[in-house]
């Protein structure tokens, strides 16, 4: 696994993938799909694709790819080497979501939220396997959200394909959890050589696990916190945990689609609120009328400067 | 009505091309902070350049920039109030700190354009030379 096309800029999301088996392209394939880092605050969430021929099942199966969660780190990196060692009819593909590209999407104007975002990944590499020419006819997923509904968008959108969602299909079926395997390898080595594109000197890199409970992750937090900017782009800004401290340790900050009450971003700015001019006393501008500014100041948002 | 009546006064240096030229970004949010950041450490490092556009994160927020020059024959200043006045009736005095010939204007998620506000700004002193200037002939 080759991780240097992601780490050469870890701020975008990125596709890495394994040769396809010529035996894939000529053989009904069966594909899985699982997550791996969807529920920490720390680093990228990474999207696994594991296929291969439906004839080579049991093979896998005997490869004992159990469910990685499961497993120990050292575990998951020996049974990663028995899928490389079974690459004549074992494909993988992966999509690296990094935190920078999970902050943005979900704070987005228009919000894009992390199942969405899921879904499209996935979606994204069934497609990938599909136009490289892997002959599928099964698919199965691993989900967090309701299955059924699922189920059906994507039976929808792969018409033949006989599509399985289930929750915790990692431990149900082999390919699963490759694909699972597969995808929580590549987090771990992400997570481990992060290289912080921030000129943060040493940082140290003991966070622990990176979820939100875990002690280590939350002192981390406290430590790296910047009044300003907040964090490095390895945090995920959308996580409540990293907003809660920055909203108590860090400078405010307003932006123009904020979630405030009208009058209250008036006031901050000093102006005046149309509700205001419903009220008993009108403003001084309506008193005092000053002649209008116009359109060419208002619209470049210039002022005439009295004093500094 | 009171008149005011303090007098800002502008402390230049003898030569003010002297003064350090710094980098200067205009944010599309507002930061509610007034003093020193490590803009370098964070924004410049993480700021990626592809072709004439710029893409950077401020607080997990996607912004798009863009350079642009102050007008032709303009300088940018960045003033620093040296001491408060306690009252309006005490004059004012503010410092050159450092003076900028361009900026960077970052838009929250839109691309930029010759229709952004900042942009059209510079117009004016070519204008206003138009309008106001002495006429020749």
């Amino acid at each position: 696994m080759d991780l240097s096309s992601f780490e050469s800029n870890n701020s975008v999301s990125c596709r890495l993938a394994s040769q396809i088996p010529d035996v894939c392209r000529t053989e009904d394939c069966c594909l899985g799909i699982d997550e791996a880092g969807r529920g920490p605050v720390l680093g990228p969430m990474v999207y696994g694709i594991c296929f291969c021929p439906v004839s080579k099942k049991e093979e896998l199966k005997n490869s004992k790819v159990a469910d990685s969660k499961t497993l120990t780190e050292d575990e998951r990196e020996n049974l990663f080497e028995k899928l490389d060692e079974a690459k004549s009819y074992v494909g993988w593909a992966l999509q690296i979501l990094s935190p920078n590209t999970i902050s943005t999407s979900m704070l987005q104007r228009t919000k894009y939220n992390l199942n969405a975002l899921s879904h499209d990944t996935a979606i994204g590499l069934v497609q990938y396997a599909l136009d490289s020419g892997v002959q599928l006819t099964e698919v199965f997923v691993d989900t967090v959200g309701p299955a059924e509904k699922y189920e059906e968008k994507l039976s929808k959108l792969f018409p033949g394909i006989q599509v399985t969602v289930r929750p915790k299909a990692d431990s149900l079926f082999p390919i699963v959890s490759a694909a699972s395997i597969c995808a929580k390898v590549a987090r771990d080595r992400v997570v481990k050589g992060w290289s912080f594109a921030e000129d943060l000197g040493e940082v140290d890199t003991d966070y622990g696990s990176g979820y939100p409970n875990d002690p280590k992750t939350k002192a981390w937090l406290l430590k790296y916190l910047d009044p300003v900017f907040g964090y490095p782009q390895f945090v995920r800004f959308s996580w409540s945990t990293a907003q809660t401290l920055m909203d108590s340790k860090g400078v405010t900050v307003h932006w123009d689609d904020d979630d405030e009450d009208r009058e209250k971003a008036a006031q901050r700015l000093n102006k005046k609120s149309m509700l205001s001019y419903f009220g008993a006393s009108s403003g001084s501008k309506a008193q005092n009328p000053t002649h209008e500014t116009h359109r060419f100041f208002t619209e470049r948002r210039l002022k005439n400067l009295n004093t500094l | 009505m009171s008149c005011n009546t303090s007098v800002t006064r502008v402390q230049l240096p003898p030569a003010v091309d002297q003064v350090p030229r710094v980098p200067v970004h205009l944010m599309p949010c507002e930061i509610e902070h007034d003093g020193p950041a490590q803009v370098s450490q964070y924004l410049t490092a993480t700021t990626k350049d592809c072709k004439q556009e710029k893409t950077v994160s401020f607080r997990g927020r996607g912004l798009k920039g863009q350079e642009l020059s102050c007008p032709q024959g303009y300088t940018g200043l960045v003033l620093k109030e040296i001491n408060k006045p306690g009252s309006d009736q005490e004059d004012r005095t503010v410092k050159l700190t450092s003076t900028f010939d361009k900026l960077t204007y970052w838009n929250l998620e839109t691309p930029t354009n010759s229709d952004d506000t900042v942009v059209m700004a510079m117009d004016w002193p070519e204008l206003a030379e138009a309008i106001h200037g002495p006429v020749e002939d």
